[in-house]
């Protein structure tokens, strides 16, 4: 079955456009204008899948909505309630779309758990790269974790310590080691700063960004060609830190 | 808190009327001494004598009937026949209303002599109060300062002519607050309502007194004994007058029912009243000054929102054309134009919507920093990332451009906004690709410099410790034909575009750099720092960002290890966390890690 997106957008020429755009890659979606209007989809869409007739009860997890893409500054909600719905299990994945005056409820709402972001205005191409992305690791909830990255030469096994830069093994410290397996573990997503202190230094350390600042240098001064351009370890300024896509 | 009491006084000072007595006493005194030995005509020279110099202390009504006693006197001592007012010879009876007249004559000149020159000194005295009222209140920021130096002016007004039968006195008795000159001067425009908010007071009032200053101040008018308005009154009601309006009041109390009539009443009166149009003045001329400010102030904005939306408009339009060409000819010709076209065309609609999109960030941002109360989201950011994700997105839109970075290594962290530092940047470097030739050969430079601050103290902290003066230095330098030295600061004027030079013609898509480099201006200037342009030697400019460094936090513990990551779990970790290396403070490339790429 293919893929279902909630599209919040009160905008309609954008909304009209990004529902062609995304009917045309195959998937299915659900359009809505507020999030009284997205409440109303979603409530629906999960009745209708829970009346399937194949629905087993071992299938009970399988969500109606596969990912939401959530447009901030809605007419009738912050986002946060919304995305408190959205997140309830099975939960889908969401992506926070955002313009640039959006900047601390944007971070608000990835420290609260969405997925990912984009900024306004974004390529289809950029959308359709995020998406895949979240829709990965939603997948992957009922899945065992994923342990192994590869990407442009770089390897990284979390089950076994393990990182490789073209098959020479690198020595990173115990902090940087869980610094890496962090962003990892989200890994074409977007980390947060707050997530990533939180993860690696403990949560009373959310404030200390200078931390990562540090490490992040010192893991680009080890897995990175040119640390003044990084190509795996990627900032994602005033939000936090992203290691790029692996090839899908 | 000087105040006012007034206190029932003999009216006749008692030094005076003693110094008066002396005279005369000695006066007869000597003409005792002298009786027998001198002619009567020449021993009636001495009471005229007294009589003048008595005058000089004496009130003149005690003077004149002084004169009078001592003619009667003078008759009954030394006239004959002795002992008695009868006067025996013609000339004698002469002699003595001639001595009465004299006297009379000399003792009322000289009190008027004293009157004059009384006055006289009064008048000094009130043009040098005036005077120095007015030199307080041109010196002092808001007139409404010098409200204390009039409030004393006018005390010393009331209580400086004795004349009246009744003195005032300074006392620092609090029962006699009614008796306070206060003053109601008005903060801005006359208020609706009687609204204490609305005006600056001094002294306390009674609430009857209250209502009289704002009477007073509405109807712009004196009231008081002597005035003609509300004669009844125990005080005077003086309006603080500019020039046709009012902007406050004085209440004077007077010290009795008639202390406040007759000429020299008046005179007091009026130089009051000028004490206080002194002050109505000087605010009058400051409302002048901040209104003629204002509206300079005023016009200033107006013309540069104008440059600004001229600015936006033409930086919105370029883009917006080529847009709109490119999307209708896709539109319109879709079925006749080569598949290779209509993808460039679709291209160059993505390329322009980014010019755009990067114009509309610049205009929000610059509007975001010129208004009030701008808070900046200062962290402590690397200017490697910051640095590393703009030259990350600037190669992957620009991938024809050389971009090259050298950074310092182990640069410190910079106490900053990242978005508005990466903004900064890219707008620099997107200026630096569109006038640093083609293809361009583009340089972003970072590195510590020590030397004088320029610019003013960064904000949120202290400058680092024992780095002494030590700031960061962020060029971003191109080979292009450069900047003319007219237009070197003009380019940072908001919407400035550089004219078309005969060596690089600027073509439309070169330009729309102008709000670019305005907002870099307005975001290194956020920081509390310098951003300048500066020539090349050998061809091209050099945008220079002086920012500086501050004090770095401490580098981070060795944090404890996860829960999530049991340590059994890693068999090769066991060693690495017990000898943890304390993290290098600066970021820079360690001999660490195989990095062949």
């Amino acid at each position: 079955m293919n893929p279902t997106v909630l599209l919040v957008e009160d905008d309609r020429e954008l909304r009209d456009t990004l529902r062609a755009a995304l009917q045309v890659e195959g998937y299915r979606v659900l359009p809505a204008a507020s999030s009284a209007d997205a409440l109303a989809l979603w409530t629906h869409a999960q009745s209708h899948a829970q009346a399937q007739p194949h629905a087993t009860p071992g299938d009970g997890a399988q969500p109606a909505v596969h990912i939401a893409l959530l447009d901030l500054g809605l007419p009738d909600s912050s986002g946060a309630g919304l995305l408190a719905m959205l997140r309830q299990p099975p939960g889908c994945a969401v992506i926070v779309i955002s313009a640039q005056q959006g900047e601390g409820v944007k971070v608000g709402l990835l420290d609260a758990g969405a997925d990912d972001y984009l900024v306004k205005p974004f390529s289809l191409a950029e959308l359709l790269a995020r998406m895949r992305v979240a829709l990965r690791h939603r997948g992957r909830a009922v899945q065992p974790a994923v342990t192994r990255f590869e990407h442009t030469g770089l390897t990284v096994d979390l089950a076994a310590y393990r990182v490789q830069l073209c098959g020479v093994d690198v020595h990173l410290t115990p902090t940087e080691f869980k610094l890496l397996a962090r962003l990892v573990r989200s890994a074409g997503q977007v980390v947060t700063h707050r997530q990533l202190l939180a993860n690696v230094w403990g949560a009373e350390f959310v404030e200390h960004t200078h931390y990562l600042r540090l490490y992040m240098a010192q893991l680009r001064a080890k897995l990175e060609a040119d640390p003044a351009d990084p190509q795996r370890l990627l900032t994602e300024t005033g939000v936090g830190y992203r290691i790029a896509e692996p090839p899908a | 808190m000087c105040r006012m009491k007034y206190h029932e006084h003999h009216p006749w000072q008692a030094p005076a009327l003693a110094a008066g007595a002396a005279v005369w006493a000695l006066a007869w005194l000597v003409l005792l001494l002298l009786d027998g030995q001198l002619d009567l005509a020449n021993l009636a020279l001495l009471p005229v004598l007294a009589a003048a110099v008595a005058a000089l202390w004496w009130p003149a009504g005690l003077s004149v009937a002084a004169c009078a006693a001592t003619v009667l006197a003078f008759n009954w001592t030394f006239v004959p026949p002795r002992g008695s007012l009868s006067v025996d010879l013609h000339q004698h009876a002469l002699l003595l209303l001639t001595l009465l007249a004299v006297s009379w004559i000399v003792t009322l000149l000289v009190a008027r002599q004293r009157r004059l020159a009384a006055s006289e000194r009064q008048h000094a005295q009130r043009a040098q109060q005036l005077q120095t009222l007015a030199t307080t209140l041109r010196e002092s920021e808001d007139p409404r300062d010098g409200a204390p130096a009039l409030q004393a002016a006018l005390l010393t007004c009331l209580q400086g002519d004795p004349a009246p039968a009744a003195r005032l006195k300074t006392t620092t008795s609090h029962a006699a607050g009614a008796f306070e000159v206060a003053l109601l001067l008005l903060q801005d425009a006359l208020p609706a309502r009687d609204d204490p908010a609305a005006v600056y007071r001094l002294g306390a009032t009674t609430a009857d007194q209250t209502a009289g200053l704002w009477l007073c101040l509405r109807q712009q008018r004196a009231m008081g004994p002597g005035t003609g308005w509300h004669d009844d009154e125990r005080a005077w009601y003086l309006p603080v007058r500019g020039r046709g309006t009012c902007w406050g009041a004085a209440v004077l109390p007077l010290p009795g029912a008639d202390a406040g009539s007759g000429a020299a009443a008046g005179l007091r009166r009026q130089h009051a009243q000028a004490l206080c149009d002194q002050m109505g003045l000087a605010l009058q001329r400051t409302a002048a000054v901040q209104a003629a400010t204002a509206a300079r102030e005023d016009a200033r904005s107006q013309r540069m929102h104008n440059t600004l939306l001229a600015a936006i408009a033409h930086d919105h339009r370029t883009p917006l054309a080529t847009i709109l060409g490119a999307a209708s000819a896709l539109h319109d010709q879709m079925d006749r134009l080569p598949q290779a076209q209509q993808r460039q065309l679709a291209a160059r609609i993505v390329d322009e919507t980014r010019q755009l999109q990067r114009v509309t960030d610049n205009t929000l941002q610059l509007a975001r920093l010129d208004a009030p109360g701008l808070v900046l989201r200062l962290d402590w950011e690397s200017v490697e990332e910051m640095v590393g994700s703009v030259l990350h997105r600037m190669r992957g839109r620009h991938p024809q451009h050389r971009i090259k970075a050298r950074l310092e290594a182990n640069l410190p962290l910079l106490r900053c906004d990242a978005v508005l530092l990466v903004q900064l940047l890219d707008n620099l470097l997107d200026n630096a690709l569109k006038h640093g030739g083609d293809p361009a050969l583009v340089e972003v430079l970072a590195r510590r410099v020590a030397g004088e601050w320029p610019g003013a103290p960064a904000p949120g902290g202290e400058s680092c410790p024992g780095a002494g003066n030590l700031w960061l230095l962020l060029a971003v330098r191109d080979r292009g034909p450069g900047v003319p030295p007219a237009w070197r600061d003009r380019v940072f004027g908001a919407f400035q575009r550089g004219e078309p030079s005969g060596a690089a013609p600027l073509n439309a898509a070169r330009a729309g750099v102008g709000v670019g480099l305005a907002l870099c201006r307005s975001i290194v200037r956020a920081h509390g720092g310098t951003l300048i342009l500066r020539p090349r030697s050998r061809g091209g400019s050099s945008f220079e960002c002086r920012l500086q460094l501050l004090a770095s936090p401490l580098p981070p513990p060795p944090p404890p290890l996860h829960p999530a990551w049991p340590v059994a779990s890693y068999p090769d970790l066991h060693a690495a966390v017990e000898a943890e290396p304390a993290p290098a403070h600066h970021s820079g490339p360690t001999s660490a890690g195989g990095n062949s790429r």
